[in-house]
């Protein structure tokens, strides 16, 4: 196994890749003064692949909505125990979560980080469930989706994703729902398992106060060869257009909440990068505090301090989110179509541009400053395939041309939704 | 890792955690006073307005416009409470010159921007400029009213409002949205010039390497100040009622909430935080083990302690019907380590998670910064390996103590309005 060593060009931080023989990418970043240790285990497996097949397969298998987030769940019992008494045992605080295209499997600790990893490449590895397991899980989760319907920032950004969306399922609640889950046994999740949880379609990060040889040795004892079978993984036809421009709904909210969102073009890869990294200046020209629009929301009380952007995307969906409080949301959408037109219109002020950059490359070196964040940041750049680095380095040559360009094919109005939470009337 | 605490003036504490691993430069300046009903929103306005603009930068936007040049800087401003005590700061955090691309001086364009904040705010007559002070209300108002927007943490609140009442700690940090409704520009100003007189104060500063430029900036400002600090009581046991207490209110939700306070009086505070572990602060808890994963009667059911006032609180996500049967059985549980039903492996591994988290006090900036707030708000300066040692020396005898000492004083529960119906 050949141990490549990658480097920011910008900042001088690295990092170790491996392509390990069992299939697995594997990162490592030794982090020399560090006391933690986070670790990620994760397969490229989110609530948007309800739809794949391996090569040999005929047909595609179509599987119930929230079965990804539900395998999760259930990995944590192996035949034994659960697994949080083996975390018990070396002091590691450890945990998972599904979002729309990953699963992963993770840990934090200061301690046993051996025997931490051991545990954590063996459990994913040990997939053990059976009906009676299954059935008492779906309550469990049904109450979690209930917890996260309660939520009005949960709901704003579903609604949003559903006035966008016709056909992908990135609209559809990470959990599913209590009848999706419903539809959910034990054979389903084995096939599930089976398909997304080979190690070709895996990766491990690990960052902070290891050794790449300790880490690659315990790999070496742990993982288990796997054939890559071409997993294939596929997405209903989704039209450019939009399902409805505006959609409301009533919570109990102190103050109203909204998502204004731009339904864009996807993309893969270094152009996702590329693309992504545009719409954040962009979104930041456009808005962030220091912009002209936002003291304009200000001064008219339209917005506070609550207001954000966040481009959102993966494979198949690509949204750039303005979000935040408003009594008023209507005004803030009205806003943002003036201030778009007006930026194609005139330009971009390179001052602007450059004190942007400037900013975002701040966040990226903070980023740099923190063991969970280097581990994630290792995982999450490699499912987008990309490199860990590349993010500054697509900063760095990016030009006021480029952010200039997404504005003009990609923040349409046609394309544009508005999601509100409003209080209940008393 | 180096650190240092020097007074700087009359009862300002300057404490420096260099460490070289960091990319960062973090500052946080906290302001400490009583907590009370009357003053605690024209605290929090008099603070935030701060960050909003100062006498260079007249605007909010021009404030930020300067922070997102000098690469994304932060600057915030926060409030909190910590038992009886009222917490009112300003954060400040940049990235290291040497990361900068045109050789600028961010740490000390930072230190400057910081010091106008705090000493040269926009002020002029004795109030605070207009715009700022607008947007710093209407901010305060925003945040007053969004706190039921997250249920969870608008539960634990009405909880202490109910376990606390008659004492300081009742009163959220912000103050009610009535008080803070009327607080004048003038009246924020006042407060803003009190905080600066009479609270007692503690700045952190966590970088790689020490900045004395940023330590004589401190100490030249605060002792320009005629200071005469109100003393703080950062301990406050809180009586138990006589009578268990039961509120409710009903909300448009799917799942209900419920919050149980226990109080106790005693000072073991290291026993009573091993007992708290032990019952509920991890996924191997009495609690989780026993009220989720084996009776599924909660899907979140957790404890922690609030040792400031003597209190421990549990809180769940709970079906209405399963609202009695999940009570009695996290009485049940806690009534299990009452009777020393406590395995060696359950304190071992107690003991490992305070180890790890502990360990861990250091990898970031924030980590450093509060830790050692909270052991100077203890009254006891010690390292995370310290504190260990005392979690080590804890006995089950001395849990079983610290169980059989706490009582239920009141029970907060948050109810779906349909099934009332």
């Amino acid at each position: 196994m050949e141990k490549n060593i990658i480097t920011s060009p910008d900042t001088g931080d690295s990092c170790i890749h491996v392509k390990h023989s069992s299939g697995l990418d594997i990162y490592i970043c030794e982090m020399p003064g560090f006391s933690s240790v986070e670790a990620l285990f994760g397969t490229k497996y989110g609530s948007v692949n309800t739809m794949f097949k391996m090569r040999d397969d005929k047909e595609y298998t179509v599987v119930p909505e929230g079965i990804a987030h539900f395998l999760e769940h259930k990995l944590f019992e192996n035949e034994d125990c659960d697994v949080f008494e083996l975390y018990a045992k070396t002091g590691a605080s450890g945990n998972a979560f599904t979002s729309f295209d990953k699963t992963c499997y993770l840990f934090s600790c200061s301690k046993n980080y051996q025997d931490s990893l051991r545990i954590l490449l063996d459990f994913v590895q040990k997939p053990y469930f059976t009906q009676e397991t299954v059935d008492k899980e779906q309550g469990i989760i049904g109450q979690e989706i209930k917890m996260t319907n309660d939520n009005p920032e949960w709901r704003v950004f579903f609604n949003m994703l559903r006035c966008m969306y016709h056909s992908h399922p990135v609209k559809i609640d990470i959990a599913g729902t209590v009848e999706s889950i419903a539809q959910i046994d034990a054979d389903l999740l084995y096939k599930c398992y089976y398909t997304f949880y080979n190690l070709n379609n895996m990766v491990l990060s690990i960052a902070g106060n290891i050794s790449a040889d300790e880490v690659l040795a315990i790999c070496d004892e742990c993982l288990r060869p796997c054939e890559d079978k071409g997993l294939e993984t596929v997405f209903p036809d989704e039209p450019d257009d939009i399902v409805m421009p505006e959609f409301f709904e009533t919570q109990p909210v102190g103050a109203p909440i909204f998502n204004i969102g731009y339904k864009c073009h996807d993309c893969r890869g270094q152009e996702r990068l590329k693309k992504t990294m545009a719409a954040s200046v962009a979104s930041s020209l456009l808005s962030d505090a220091s912009s002209d629009m936002y003291k304009r929301l200000l001064d008219e009380g339209a917005i506070n301090s609550t207001f954000g952007t966040e481009v959102f995307n993966g494979d198949g969906y690509f949204t750039v989110i303005f979000s935040g409080e408003s009594s008023d949301p209507a005004k803030v959408r009205d806003a943002l179509i003036e201030e778009t037109d007006r930026m194609l219109r005139e330009g971009i002020d390179e001052k602007d541009f450059e004190r942007i950059r400037k900013s975002t490359y701040g966040m990226l070196i903070r980023e740099l400053n923190n063991v969970e964040a280097v581990a994630n940041l290792l995982i999450n750049a490699h499912m987008d395939g990309v490199g860990p680095y590349d993010t500054i380095s697509v900063l760095s040559h990016m030009t006021s041309k480029d952010v200039l360009d997404f504005m003009k094919e990609e923040m349409v109005r046609e394309h544009m939704v508005m999601s509100v939470i409003e209080g209940e009337a008393d | 890792m180096e650190y240092k605490r020097t007074v700087i003036a009359g009862n300002v504490g300057f404490s420096t955690v260099i460490d070289e691993k960091f990319k960062t430069g973090s500052l946080v300046i906290r302001f400490m006073v009583p907590l009370d009903s009357k003053t605690a929103a024209a605290n929090a306005m008099g603070m935030s307005v701060l960050t909003c603009s100062n006498s260079k930068l007249t605007t909010l936007a021009k404030l930020n416009e300067k922070l997102s040049a000098l690469y994304g800087a932060g600057l915030s401003s926060f409030a909190r409470k910590r038992g009886d005590v009222q917490i009112l700061g300003v954060a400040a955090s940049w990235i290291n010159d040497r990361y900068a691309f045109d050789g600028e001086n961010i740490s000390g364009e930072m230190t400057e921007l910081v010091r106008d904040c705090l000493f040269a705010p926009n002020a002029s007559d004795g109030e605070f400029d207009a715009d700022s002070f607008r947007i710093t209300k209407k901010e305060m108002l925003d945040r007053i009213d969004a706190e039921l927007n997250n249920k969870r943490g608008y539960a634990i609140s009405r909880a202490a409002e109910i376990a606390f009442r008659g004492e300081p700690a009742e009163n959220s940090c912000y103050g009610t949205r009535e008080s803070a409704e009327g607080v004048s520009s003038k009246e924020a100003y006042s407060a803003y010039r009190k905080l600066l007189e009479t609270a007692q104060v503690e700045i952190f500063y966590v970088a790689a390497a020490a900045d004395p430029a940023l330590e004589k900036a401190m100490s030249e400002s605060f002792g320009a100040i005629s200071r005469q600090a109100e003393p703080v009581v950062f301990r406050a046991k809180s009586p138990l009622r006589s009578e268990v207490v039961t509120e409710s209110d009903e909300f448009d939700v799917r799942q209900c909430k419920m919050v149980l306070t226990f109080k106790s009086d005693s000072d073991d505070v290291f026993a009573m935080k091993l007992l708290s572990t032990i019952y509920g602060e991890t996924p191997v808890s009495k609690l989780f083990m026993n009220v989720r994963e084996k009776m599924s009667l909660c899907y979140y059911c957790a404890c922690r302690t609030v040792a400031s006032k003597g209190a421990l609180t549990v809180d769940s996500g709970v079906e209405r019907e399963n609202i009695e049967k999940a009570k009695t059985e996290i009485i049940r549980q806690l009534d299990e380590i009452r009777q020393g039903n406590i395995t060696d492996e359950e304190l071992e591994s107690a003991l490992l998670s305070l180890d790890n988290a502990l360990t861990q006090v250091g990898d970031t900036p924030n980590s450093y910064s509060s830790w050692y707030f909270e052991r100077f708000c203890d009254g006891n300066i010690v390292t995370p390996e310290q504190q260990f040692t005392e979690y080590k020396n804890v006995t089950k005898a001395r849990i079983v103590q610290a169980a059989n000492s706490l009582s239920l004083d009141s029970v907060y529960l948050m109810l779906d309005k349909e099934a009332a119906e």
